[in-house]
């Protein structure tokens, strides 16, 4: 399989603009997780908007999306989408093991498989894969806590769900504080959600008396960090680290707030550039086979308005 | 009746089947039976009489494994035993007939006998031997009851009966009835009674308990007497009236059971119902009630006597004219006839009476909660003082005034089933079954406390499978047949072959030969 | 009480006498106290001991009316979800900002709230009973339907308090604290005095714990039994929109996991409390205790450093049924 990486969404995109042309009829299935968590809310948000920039842009293209609440209900979704006759299909699997199946069936019907963000267990199965990158995004973070810290101080980590995406970050972040005196403290699981991260650091802060850093990899579990910090009137931390690029984040790295210097991009865009590269394939024979792999950017005080989306509800 | 048959016993010569030797039992520091010593010999049928409380339950559980004794030892065949449970004691070839009906509602006739020992054909169920098996049951009890209906329709008689059927499947050498007939009607006891004496013409023992003494009388080898947790006696039954049996339970002469009475003279009617139907129970059923009177209702068990009652006031789905003192009035649901002054006592004391997992307080001013109430509070000095004086003014018997409804003796419960309906001051009060299950004395005080209601001028029906208690109490007779009234009887018309005429549309020497033919 | 007779009762109690099945949960949070204070010793700190409690206020809230309603013999799977429904309801009304002043608006955000709840509550009851359907389903449909419209409100996203000025009016309600006892716990406690007021001290109490009891002695006993039932799913919501009064200023938004599992937690809070399944025995404090282990034993979890972060949930589970067993057998050896 061919590979390439890409700087940016921006280059993603630039590949498919000012293309408009083919009355031809296709179908684009995109079937994605419900919004159980921000992240997911902003995958749905840009996977609808896409839908309607793309059937704009390709006349006779119809593009449809589905929401599905778990592995089980997104499985029969595939069956579902597959009967209605799609050329392509977009997905952003709730798990790979479950999913794999399902979707090596979709692609035995003849259809152009792109996979997003969670690979499958089998690599040959899709087309195009197009993800961010998860142990970059832990190993940004690891290595921007070893350089701010000096290399040396107490660090505390809230995990996600126990699935490969929160391993792969977590190894990465292992592999960015490796050789220095950084010591974690402790890894619980917040679950992505802001209630429960806020309870795991406020047991943490009972726990632990000295605290330099956080991780918590995700934007929204931070929010719940933050609260719980701020409640506990502590001084000993110097500031949290999370990833995904939610735009209440995005504005606190603008405005200089101490406690979120940085932001670690995986933005929940990435579907639509897998839509926009899945329409160009099929209409504009481009070739786009092969993995996209978008960069696990450091967002600072400096280039945080380049990626401030406020109308985006994530 | 051709139960007399076979009562030449000749058994005192054989060993005990079973035996009790100094048996006793205690809960916390309360001793409820005190050293008991009983042996059953084969082919005999040995009752046990005793008032309410008087261990007569405690002592029938032990024999059948349910409980262990506090002191003293049992005996199967003269070899001392130790029963794990009851069932070990049916292993050993004890089995207990339930007062209480234990049968899955949900589940056919055939499955609730032969459930937990259910006939197999390889890996599935043998439905075809086990409706046959349990046809043949229940007909052996005289009664025709199609195997595959579910218990849920069946009469609380009926049910009865079933379970009987369920208990004497298990290859028994004593069979313990624990007042097996107090829901059944005069035909069915019969039948009943037929079964035990064949039991005992098979040689195994037979432990009955009833509060009905004229069937002790007639049924009984021997009798063994309880009061307060002692034994009083144990004699043949030979030559001992039922006045006696009665004497020696209470410990007192219990002259006449029925209170002298002499019918209301009274001409204003307190209820008036026209035409009620009742859908499914009863058709175009009409009736007066005078002013302090006691009207009975009698008939077969599924008559249509309870529904067309508990339609009338609006418990069920019924249409019909209702004039309360003459005013007609309109009873949606029973809230409404409550408020009106009409209280409605249900036979089903336990199901639809008493909250028995609830204490006594509880369940006394659960109907008039209004009355205990001040601003928002439940005014709970008010609810002890009432529960308190309903005690006394009701004799209510108890230990313990945190006990559990549940945990009541049958006659108590009804006392405080009344003392709580009475808290709502009624002008019509209608008793369903007043004294079922209930033992002499206590029957005695419910008798009589009827019989005062009726002379403080309000006014009382009185539903009663037992034909005695209707015509012992009541100054007219209402008699249903097939959801109808069919007929009225009073004054000196109140005899047991008048009610039995109308209730099954035939003559009581017809009915006798019918049943002897089945 | 001053009728002297009547007392005489309580006063001659021995210690056998006492309800195990009242005490078995305060055991068991005392000896999780124990092993808390063992496993990490700054578990009996103070700071950690008022965050464990204000954080069971939302469940403690929400499992005083589960009390009612599974007193009543009834269930509500729906609370979860129709905590996130309240809230998103509150915080959009809150950004529209068309009442002027912070605190005029808070109340009048407050007041629709509890008005929401309540709706909600009625609508379970009102199903329940006039459509004669088991609790069960209704509450579980109602689930669906309270989660999907919060998502539809939130367009997939979360709903966030926008105007920050009110966002820092409102935070104390979770932060703040009166002579060091934070307003969450006081709400909790105002909860549960009104709710064992009602459960305890009222006719309708009664009426509750008599319909769940047996319903057709209720009924025979001139108990309106569908009105009974309806309040208490009213209670529940009402009691909902509460918890979602303190649970807003925590976080300021209402996210897709608002409230997940709530439910499910709530009716354990109740069970482990001493409330029975099947109805007929309600105890408010029991309850509130239920809902204290909960949030205990998870902090326990995270404080301790001898259970792996993927078996958290394991133990969790085991010592749930563990002091549920301790209480079993307390009960059993009266």
């Amino acid at each position: 399989m061919r590979k390439f990486l890409l700087g940016s969404v921006a280059a993603g995109l630039m590949l498919v603009a000012g293309v408009a042309q083919a009355q031809e009829t296709k179908t684009i299935a995109v079937s994605i997780p419900a919004a159980d968590h921000g992240w997911t809310g902003g995958v749905v948000y840009h996977a609808q908007e896409q839908a309607k920039r793309l059937e704009a842009r390709y006349p006779g293209l119809k593009v449809i999306v589905k929401t599905s609440p778990d592995g089980a209900s997104q499985a029969n979704a595939l069956e579902d989408l597959t009967t209605q006759g799609i050329d392509a299909l977009v997905t952003l699997p709730h798990n790979s093991d479950e999913l794999t199946d399902p979707i090596r069936q979709v692609k035995e019907k003849g259809v152009f498989i792109t996979v997003v963000d969670r690979a499958l267990t089998d690599n040959a199965v899709a087309d195009l894969y197009v993800a961010g990158n998860n142990p970059a995004l832990g190993r940004v973070a690891g290595e921007y806590i070893k350089e701010k810290l000096n290399g040396k101080g107490n660090v505390v980590v809230i995990r996600g769900l126990p699935i490969v995406i929160d391993e792969e970050r977590n190894k990465g972040f292992d592999e960015g504080i490796a050789g220095s005196d950084i010591k974690v403290l402790d890894r619980q699981f917040g679950n992505w959600s802001r209630d429960d991260a806020f309870k795991v650091m406020q047991d943490y802060l009972s726990k632990y008396p000295q605290i330099d850093a956080v991780w918590t990899q995700d934007d929204d579990m931070a929010v719940g960090v933050l609260e719980a910090i701020k409640q506990a009137n502590r001084e000993d931390i110097q500031f949290v680290v999370a990833g995904a690029g939610m735009k209440d984040m995005i504005k606190k790295v603008m405005d200089g707030d101490k406690m979120i210097p940085v932001d670690i991009l995986y933005p929940p865009a990435m579907v639509a550039v897998a839509m926009d590269l899945t329409a160009a394939g099929l209409y504009d024979h481009l070739p786009v086979r092969g993995s996209y792999i978008l960069d696990a950017t450091l967002v600072t005080k400096d280039n945080a308005k380049d990626f401030y989306y406020p109308d985006s509800p994530f | 009746m051709a139960i007399a048959e076979g009562r030449e016993m000749g058994t005192s010569a054989q060993p005990p089947l079973l035996e009790a030797v100094g048996i006793s039992k205690s809960f916390g520091p309360v001793e409820v039976l005190g050293d008991i010593n009983l042996a059953l010999v084969p082919g005999e049928v040995h009752a046990i009489i005793g008032e309410n409380g008087a261990g007569k339950s405690t002592l029938m559980k032990i024999l059948a494994g349910h409980l262990m004794p506090t002191k003293g030892e049992l005996r199967i065949d003269g070899q001392p035993v130790v029963m794990t449970g009851p069932v070990d004691a049916e292993h050993r070839g004890i089995v207990l007939v339930h007062q209480e009906i234990l049968l899955a509602p949900d589940l056919t006739v055939a499955q609730n006998i032969y459930l937990g020992r259910e006939v197999r054909k390889g890996l599935t169920l043998d439905d075809k031997a086990m409706n046959k098996g349990a046809a043949e049951a229940v007909r052996a009890l005289g009664i025709d009851i199609d195997p595959t209906t579910t218990v849920g329709r069946l009469s609380i008689a009926q049910r009865q009966l079933v379970q009987i059927a369920r208990a004497l499947l298990v290859p028994h050498r004593i069979v313990i009835f624990d007042e097996p007939t107090a829901s059944l009607t005069l035909t069915e006891t019969d039948a009943l009674l037929r079964v035990i004496l064949d039991i005992r013409k098979k040689g195994a023992a037979v432990l009955y308990i009833s509060h009905r003494l004229p069937e002790v009388k007639e049924i009984a080898d021997r009798v063994t007497v309880l009061r307060d947790g002692k034994l009083i006696t144990t004699r043949s039954a030979e030559g001992l009236e039922a006045v006696d049996m009665a004497r020696l339970m209470v410990g007192r002469d219990v002259a006449k059971l029925y209170p002298d009475r002499v019918a209301t003279q009274a001409v204003d009617y307190a209820l008036e119902v026209d035409d009620m139907t009742v859908p499914g129970y009863a058709q175009d059923a009409s009736f007066k009630l005078r002013k302090g009177e006691i009207l009975g209702f009698a008939g077969l068990v599924g008559a249509g006597r309870t529904e067309l009652l508990e339609g009338a006031v609006g418990l069920r789905p019924s249409h019909g004219k209702v004039k309360l003192n003459g005013r007609p009035v309109n009873f949606v649901t029973v809230r409404d006839s409550m408020r009106a002054g009409i209280v409605y006592l249900s036979e089903d004391r336990k199901g639809k009476g008493l909250l028995l997992a609830q204490n006594l307080g509880i369940n006394l001013t659960l109907a008039a909660l209004g009355q205990f109430v001040r601003g928002l509070l439940i005014d709970r000095g008010r609810e002890a003082k009432a529960l308190d004086s309903s005690i006394s003014e009701f004799d209510i018997r108890t230990r313990n005034k945190d006990l559990l409804a549940g945990q009541l003796s049958g006659g108590n419960q009804q006392k405080l089933l009344l003392a709580k309906m009475m808290l709502l001051n009624p002008q019509i009060v209608i008793i369903d079954e007043p004294t079922r299950g209930i033992d002499i004395g206590t029957k005695e005080q419910i008798y009589k406390f009827i019989a005062e209601l009726a002379e403080s001028g309000k006014s009382v029906i009185v539903i009663s499978s037992e034909m005695q208690e209707v015509i012992g109490i009541c100054d007219r007779i209402l008699v249903m047949r097939n959801g109808r009234i069919v007929g009225e009887v009073s004054g000196n018309r109140m005899t047991e072959d008048e009610i039995v005429v109308l209730a099954t549309g035939v003559t009581s020497r017809e009915a006798a030969s019918m049943a002897e033919q089945a | 009480m001053t009728d002297t007779t009547a007392n005489k009762n309580p006063a001659r109690r021995s210690l056998g006498d006492i309800d195990l099945r009242a005490v078995a949960p305060f055991v068991a949070l005392a000896v999780l106290l124990v092993l808390g204070a063992l496993v990490n010793p700054n578990f009996l700190g103070v700071d950690n001991l008022l965050n464990v409690l204000t954080r069971s206020a939302f469940i403690a809230i929400i499992a005083v009316g589960a009390t009612f309603v599974i007193s009543a013999g009834g269930l509500d799977l729906s609370v979860g979800a129709m905590s996130a429904f309240v809230a998103g309801v509150m915080i959009l009304f809150l950004n529209t900002g068309v009442v002027s002043g912070e605190i005029p608006m808070l109340a009048v955000a407050m007041l629709l709230a509890i008005g929401v709840g309540a709706l909600c509550g009625l609508a379970n009851g009102v199903i329940t009973t006039q459509g004669r359907i088991e609790p069960f389903i209704v509450t579980l449909g109602t689930m669906g339907i309270f989660r999907a419209l919060t998502i539809y409100l939130a367009e997939g996203g979360s709903i966030a308090m926008k105007a920050p000025d009110l966002r820092a009016a409102y935070r104390p309600v979770y932060f703040g604290n009166v002579f060091g006892v934070p307003i969450p716990v006081l709400v909790i406690l105002a909860v549960a005095l009104v709710g064992a007021f009602l459960l305890y001290r009222t006719a309708f109490g009664r009426h509750v714990i008599a319909v769940g009891s047996n319903e057709d002695v209720a009924r025979y006993s001139g108990i309106p039994v569908n009105r009974v039932r309806t309040l208490t799913y009213v209670i529940q919501g009402v009691c909902v929109a509460i918890a979602v009064l303190v649970y807003v200023p925590r976080l300021g938004a209402a996210t897709p996991t608002t409230g997940l599992l709530w439910e499910l937690q709530a009716i354990t809070a109740v069970v482990i409390g001493g409330t029975a399944l099947k109805g007929g025995v309600g105890r408010i404090w029991g309850t509130i205790c239920g809902a204290l282990i909960l949030e205990v034993v998870g902090n326990i979890m995270v404080l301790s450093n001898f259970v792996s972060e993927y078996l958290i949930g394991a133990v969790q589970g085991a010592i749930i049924i563990i002091a549920m067993l301790v209480q079993r057998s307390l009960v059993r050896r009266r």
